[in-house]
């Protein structure tokens, strides 16, 4: 942990934005219609009414209805639908 | 996102539904090997509906070997299908390249021919010349040589000053530009008799015999400057010899006759102006509204749903679709403007009220003179009525120099003394319509 947290005082002191440096996902809500989750680890579950995503240090849920993934890529996920909550689960 | 979706139709790409323990792993993995997934969406228990390019399908089946997952085509959409379907269907590909070409080459012939400019000369004259040039319907629009029609048009018809060719598509414009031809004088041996009624002030005879003087008063009609010219007078031969044949009397000479009389002619205006006025008039605020009637629907397209004026006057303007056969799109765009009215109350003295009607009734005079005129006199009268009224009357005679003569033509009379000699006295005032002169003694009055 003392790792981490070094990295973190690092990024902090260089102002490097935290998803670069300590390699945390980027979270993108457009209303709550869409979702775009950037440096992602893969999809642990889905299901119309939950998204479960893996990302560094846990794991992302995404409780909503009519749930899709609308694009997935190496490093980036689009969900789609009606979110209600997003989550983090340790 | 359009571009990703444009290129994936044209490469092709199928629906995949993948059925398994778990389809987030085959997902997963298609991820992290670098294939694309998308439109992921979960069809039921176990069984997931992916969107995913042609060229991508191949490697799933070896991840679908490693997670224990089966799929199999469920839709396959883009260019590379429709190719096939379109390779099934041999007639297909000929059939619209036929209509390619058949569009392409009924796009090389002239089928209309249109004449603008022409106002008048005859359509079908310009058309005929055209058609002699070569320019004629159905011909190919290669063998069609503008300058060539250009120059017949130009050339044949006296009446073109100047002509051009146009083609635009299918359609071959001819426009002309007509000369402006010299007015044409008639030949024949005519009057100039008065217009209208009033005092002769000054004549110029440039042809022809005067018939009055000036100082006299003429009525319409009347015959000003004669186109009868009488022979020269000769001293009369001192004695014909008793057995000698008489000279016979000289013809008189028929001409057309030329020139101007100026007379003097009056014209009588009326007008009047109340003392207080009222009545309604625009206030110069407008609104339009632009409605579209599709059936008996009306839809307003642009403007106000109520109309803000409490009083107004409206103009509509409705525009069709042109009928085509006995086909008609029940489609119409009415354009309404509403101009607001008020309502008003002029109270005027009896100076300003008596100048409103004297400009009335110059106008009512204006209306009735040719443009031109000189105007010698102008006399303003009031009329007075018994009963005292909230209205000024004024009439108003305006004397004014015109030149009253116009040309009649006239068929002479042949034959010895049968001709009007219309030296000194006034010959008889002649019906309008062109009736020979009435022999001597003999005439209408």
């Amino acid at each position: 942990m003392a790792w981490r947290e070094l990295k973190k005082r690092l990024s902090e002191f260089l102002e490097i934005p935290g998803d670069v440096m300590l390699d945390l996902p980027r979270i993108v809500m457009v209303g709550n219609l869409q979702i775009f989750i950037e440096n992602h680890h893969g999809i642990l579950e889905y299901t119309p009414e939950l998204v479960r995503i893996n990302v560094s240090g846990g794991e992302l849920q995404i409780n909503g209805s009519g749930l899709i993934l609308r694009n997935i890529l190496p490093d980036e996920i689009c969900v789609e639908g009606e979110v209600k909550t997003v989550t983090f689960v340790r | 996102m359009f571009l990703f979706k444009l290129l994936s139709y044209l490469v092709g790409y199928v629906s995949i539904a993948i059925r398994g323990e778990h389809p987030e792993k085959f997902i997963n993995m298609a991820a992290i090997r670098g294939i694309c997934l998308w439109d992921i969406r979960r069809l039921g228990e176990n069984c997931v509906q992916v969107n995913v390019r042609l060229s991508a399908v191949h490697p799933l089946r070896h991840i679908a070997r490693q997670t224990g997952c089966r799929f199999r085509t469920t839709k396959r959409r883009g260019m590379p299908f429709l190719w096939m379907r379109v390779r099934r269907r041999r007639a297909m590909l000929p059939g619209a390249l036929l209509f390619v070409l058949g569009l392409y080459m009924l796009g090389s012939f002239v089928w209309f021919i249109d004449v603008t400019g022409n106002h008048r000369l005859n359509k079908a004259e310009i058309l005929a010349v055209a058609d002699a040039a070569g320019l004629h319907r159905g011909m190919p629009k290669w063998d069609l040589d503008p300058d060539r029609v250009e120059k017949a048009v130009r050339e044949q018809l006296p009446g073109v000053s100047w002509a051009g060719v146009y083609v635009k598509g299918t359609k071959v414009t001819i426009q002309v530009v007509e000369a402006a031809l010299p007015g044409k004088i008639s030949a024949g041996p005519a009057h100039i008799v008065a217009q209208k009624a009033g005092v002769i002030k000054e004549m110029l005879v440039l042809a022809g015999h005067p018939a009055v003087k000036e100082g006299e008063t003429v009525l319409p009609g009347q015959i000003l400057i004669s186109g009868i010219v009488p022979p020269p007078e000769e001293p009369k031969p001192p004695a014909v010899p008793p057995g000698e044949a008489q000279p016979a009397p000289k013809e008189p000479a028929y001409v057309h006759a030329l020139g101007t009389v100026r007379a003097r002619v009056w014209y009588e205006g009326y007008g009047e102006a109340p003392l207080v006025e009222s009545g309604r008039r625009p206030t110069g605020r407008t609104e339009t509204r632009i409605c579209m009637k599709i059936g008996s629907r009306e839809i307003i397209l642009f403007g106000p749903r109520k109309i803000p004026y409490a009083l107004y006057e409206k103009d509509t303007s409705v525009k069709e679709l042109p009928e085509w056969r006995n086909l008609r799109i029940p489609v119409e765009l009415i354009t309404e403007k509403y101009r607001e009215l008020e309502n008003y109350r002029e109270v005027r003295d009896r100076e300003s009220a008596r100048r409103l009607a004297m400009q009335k009734a110059m106008q009512s005079v204006q209306a009735q003179m040719p443009p031109g005129d000189k105007i010698l006199r102008r006399q303003f009268t009031d009329l007075v009525v018994k009963q005292p009224e909230n209205l000024v009357r004024v009439k108003l005679f305006v004397e004014c120099l015109e030149d009253i003569g116009v040309e009649k033509p006239f068929t002479p009379v042949p034959g010895p003394g049968a001709s009007p000699l219309p030296g000194g006295a006034n010959p008889p005032v002649r019906p309008p319509d062109g009736i020979p002169p009435a022999p001597a003694g003999h005439g209408p009055h």
